[in-house]
């Protein structure tokens, strides 16, 4: 079934259209990826999709749901979680805390219940380290579950990361340029890890430039340039057709947004 | 019990210990200086959770602990009420005030919410000095009750001792029972980064209004319980001095930390009265102490920021890597 | 009427004061984007210091320019001590590192100079003037003067010299400056020695009518910053406006209504534009980052 709709989203910024009307589906259970040479609106698209920006024009339909007008934190308990191409853990706070951060999303003991230590906030307490413990598990970086993230290696926070996202058991999970400064053993986690996350049942969209990453990972591809989408079909597909080719080569040199 | 839950105990330990100290100490003097380091310890407690905890800073705390005492000093003295009731509306008045300054950090950050608080602290000592009908104005509020507690009055320095610091247990307690808990991870989360905490689903606009309107209202008590002690209060008390004070004794204390900032507050208390706790020290070695205060609090705050941005409390996690935070 | 021209006058002397003070804060936020808390007390230091100089015997003149540059001088090592240290973008240590270092700075003036309050003397003895029915000390004409000069001379270095560019390169883009052969570190360094030279500009050329102390640097420092967001920072045109705007509503207030609501002026409108608009009046929202 179709997760995820975007229809005709559109974004400008004084005079520039960084994402100009754009529209596709993704289907529960794949892996998508937006890919586009520099400046082609992925992030802005990004940031449009997940409530932190809001598009001037276009619906974006989650399961039925439109999510244009939410803020980051109702999209998130919609079921849409994002990661940062700048990633945003809590520095002081170790892995594990990270990622219990996440299970906040669907807790529901009050404040006061925390103030007085009942048993309910004491219980619920658990289970996030539980849980916590188990993502970190499922991502295969449990060792580090105790480290600050000030103190984690680049592909590790990048992980730690996607095992916060997953925290707030979402059904669509959007990755910002994952594997952006990975080496290439870094890469191979990353794709062994988002194999397992698109088997653990949550339908992916990524952003990434690393093609080999892209080709090896998505069942389709979004190709923006420019703010357009200008095409879109399996992997196969993409990588010969002659507009995305053009796209990446040639073309002008001039940089947008 | 292992090392993590020891070291979360400290400040319950902490305080333990220092409700045990009139059994050991009879100088009514020495007694009533470690009243008020309760006194600030119970400010520091509340500013540790805003400000090392959730990152929100205020420059302007000592106008929370003034909307306290003058409440419990209006409600006694003028309404003539229980001091209980006195002591509850001055924390409800405070936690007010909270409120009120948790709004424009709903959409401030950074500088222009400190200066935001900056401007409310001054603007608190303005209307404390020029509401004279309520506040006595520059001369202040006089005649001040003791604190008591239905029929029963406190007096003695011991027991006022035991009120004070009691009041920090509880705060304390409370204050752990946040911070080991969900609100506390939600109030590191926004404190490490607000776009993180938001992308987790964390209530940032609840996050922060409770956490003004706890800090707040710790505040508040330790004003009625500052006028209980003191029997006066007047708007000197209440300045911006006295709120950086507070910020420094939180800052070198250390962030995600109770402990520190209790132990930092204790300290600097101790320096304001140095020429008391130490009976043998030379006159003008303790004016000169004394009259280099805040310079202390100054270099101290500039220093910390500069080499241990993270505190005292940073420094000891540093030495004992990894882990949970008293 | 002479009555309200009388507060206008007022008005536009307080609102000189606080245009020099709210063009330092915006001289700081152009280059770094950061608040400098001790704005203030560079204001406070230009008074002392002047006062100091003429006791040790200089002529006025002298002693005005010397303090003026001593303080330049500490702003710029105030940036190297307390502020460089502090590498990146944290808002939250810069705001604590200005916060203790003005405490410092305080402290400092009260151990050299002491808690007394001291006097300059006017810059030109002389009776007031008088014109249309309103009395204009000698010293307003002074500080309009000075006022004056000070924007034109900052226009003209911000513009037209290499100097000035280079600035507002750093301010525009920091790494682009740096890649163009700006040397950014220094740009921040001269920026905070021009924002505590006006600063001091201003604490000198109002001391004569107001005394000096050393503890004045906290509340002048809050209505410069208020007066630089009343009219929208990162505008050295519209900080001048907003610190003449702020000195009128001031001065009408106090004159119409009670003395005693003068600095409780400054701070409500502080709060309001905070509340309400903190991108400034002057400035349409969303041209300038808060």
């Amino acid at each position: 079934m179709t997760l995820l709709q975007v229809r005709g989203v559109t974004r400008r910024f004084g005079g520039l259209t960084a994402v100009d009307d754009v529209s596709f589906d993704v289907f529960e259970g794949t892996v998508k990826a937006l890919i586009g040479p520099n400046g082609a609106g992925k992030s802005t698209l990004f940031n449009a999709l997940t409530g932190f920006d809001k598009p001037d024009e276009g619906s974006v339909l989650f399961d039925g749901e439109e999510l244009v007008g939410q803020r980051p934190r109702d999209t998130v308990r919609a079921g849409v979680a994002r990661t940062f191409q700048n990633t945003q853990l809590f520095e002081d706070m170790t892995a594990g805390e990270n990622v219990m951060v996440g299970c906040q999303a669907r807790q529901r003991r009050s404040f006061t219940t925390a103030m007085l230590r009942l048993p309910g906030a004491i219980a619920e307490d658990r289970e996030a380290r539980e849980e916590a413990s188990r993502l970190l598990r499922l991502i295969g970086v449990e060792e580090w579950i105790d480290v600050p993230a000030a103190d984690l290696p680049a592909g590790i926070r990048r992980l730690v990361e996607i095992a916060r996202a997953l925290a707030t058991r979402p059904r669509l999970l959007l990755l910002d340029e994952p594997a952006a400064g990975l080496n290439a053993t870094e890469t191979r986690e990353l794709v062994q890890t988002l194999f397992r996350v698109r088997d653990s049942g949550v339908t992916v969209v990524i952003v990434e430039h690393d093609m080999g990453l892209v080709m090896e990972v998505s069942d389709e591809i979004v190709v923006l340039d420019r703010g357009r989408k200008i095409a879109e079909g399996p992997p196969r597909m993409i990588q010969k057709d002659p507009a995305v080719i053009a796209a990446y080569l040639g073309g002008d040199e001039e940089d947008d947004v | 019990m292992n090392a993590k839950t020891l070291r979360a105990l400290a400040p319950l330990v902490a305080v333990a210990v220092a409700l045990l100290v009139p059994l050991v100490v009879s100088d009514r003097f020495i007694l009533k200086v470690f009243t008020f380091a309760g006194i600030n310890a119970l400010v520091v407690v509340g500013l540790a959770l805003l400000f090392g905890y959730a990152g929100q800073v205020s420059l302007g705390h000592a106008a929370f602990m003034g909307l306290g005492a003058y409440t419990s000093a209006f409600c006694t003295v003028e309404l003539e009420w229980p001091w209980l009731l006195g002591f509850v509306a001055a924390g409800a008045v405070a936690a007010f005030g909270g409120l009120i300054l948790a709004i424009p950090a709903l959409r401030l950050k950074g500088y222009y919410l400190a200066m935001a608080t900056l401007g409310f602290g001054l603007l608190m000592s303005l209307a404390f000095t020029e509401a004279r009908p309520i506040t006595g104005g520059v001369d202040g509020f006089t005649g001040i009750p003791f604190p008591s507690l239905g029929p029963l009055e406190i007096r003695s320095a011991a027991s006022l001792y035991w009120l004070v610091w009691g009041a920090v247990g509880i705060a304390v307690l409370v204050a752990h029972n946040i911070t080991s808990l969900r609100p506390g991870r939600a109030m590191r989360a926004l404190h490490g980064s607000e776009l993180g905490a938001q992308a987790c689903g964390v209530d940032i606009v609840g996050v922060k209004v409770r956490t003004f309107v706890v800090s707040a209202l710790m505040a508040g008590l330790a004003g009625a319980l500052y006028a209980g002690v003191v029997g006066f209060v007047s708007p000197s008390v209440f300045t911006l001095t006295a709120s950086i004070t507070f910020i420094a004794m939180t800052i070198v204390g250390g962030t995600s930390s109770l402990a520190g900032p209790i132990l930092a507050a204790v300290a600097l208390t101790l320096v304001q009265y140095v020429d008391a706790l130490i009976p043998g020290l030379p006159r003008e070695t303790a004016q000169t102490i004394q009259s280099y205060q805040e310079d202390i609090y100054g270099l101290a705050i500039v220093l910390v920021v500069i080499f241990a941005p993270r505190g005292l409390a940073g420094l000891w996690k540093r030495r004992n890597a990894g882990g949970e935070t008293p | 009427m002479s009555e309200f021209l009388q507060f206008l006058v007022a008005g536009l002397k307080n609102g000189s004061i606080y245009a020099l003070i709210a063009l330092g804060f915006t001289i700081v936020y152009t280059a770094t984007g950061a608040i400098n808390f001790a704005q203030g007390e560079f204001f406070m230091l230009g008074g002392m210091i002047c006062v100091s100089f003429t006791e040790l015997g200089l002529p006025l003149p002298v002693a005005a320019v010397a303090a003026i540059a001593a303080t330049a001088a500490i702003g710029a090592a105030f940036e190297l001590l307390a502020v460089r240290p502090i590498a990146g973008d944290n808002p939250l240590r810069i705001i604590m590192v200005t916060i203790g270092g003005a405490v410092v700075l305080r402290q400092l003036a009260l151990h050299i100079f002491g808690p007394d309050e001291r006097a300059l003397a006017p810059f030109t003895e002389g009776a007031s003037l008088k014109a249309l029915g309103v009395a204009v000390e000698l010293q307003t004409l002074w500080i309009w003067g000075l006022t004056a000069l000070a924007v034109v001379l900052l226009a003209f270095v911000y513009r037209k010299t290499t100097f000035g560019r280079a600035m507002r390169a750093t301010a525009i883009r920091r790494d682009a400056a740096r890649l163009v052969g700006v040397n950014a570190g220094m740009m921040v360094t001269v920026a905070f020695a021009l924002a505590a030279g006006l600063g001091a500009l201003a604490g000198v050329a109002v001391a004569p009518l107001t005394q000096t102390a050393f503890g004045v640097g906290a509340i002048i420092g809050v209505k410069g910053f208020a007066a630089a967001i009343l009219g929208g920072i990162g505008n050295p045109i519209t900080a001048v406006a907003g610190g003449l705007m702020l000195g009128l509503l001031e001065s009408f207030a106090a004159g119409y209504f009670d003395p005693v609501y003068k600095d409780g002026v400054a701070l409500v409108v502080l709060l309001l534009v905070l509340f309400v608009a903190p991108q400034g009046l002057l400035v349409r929202a969303g041209r300038v980052k808060v």
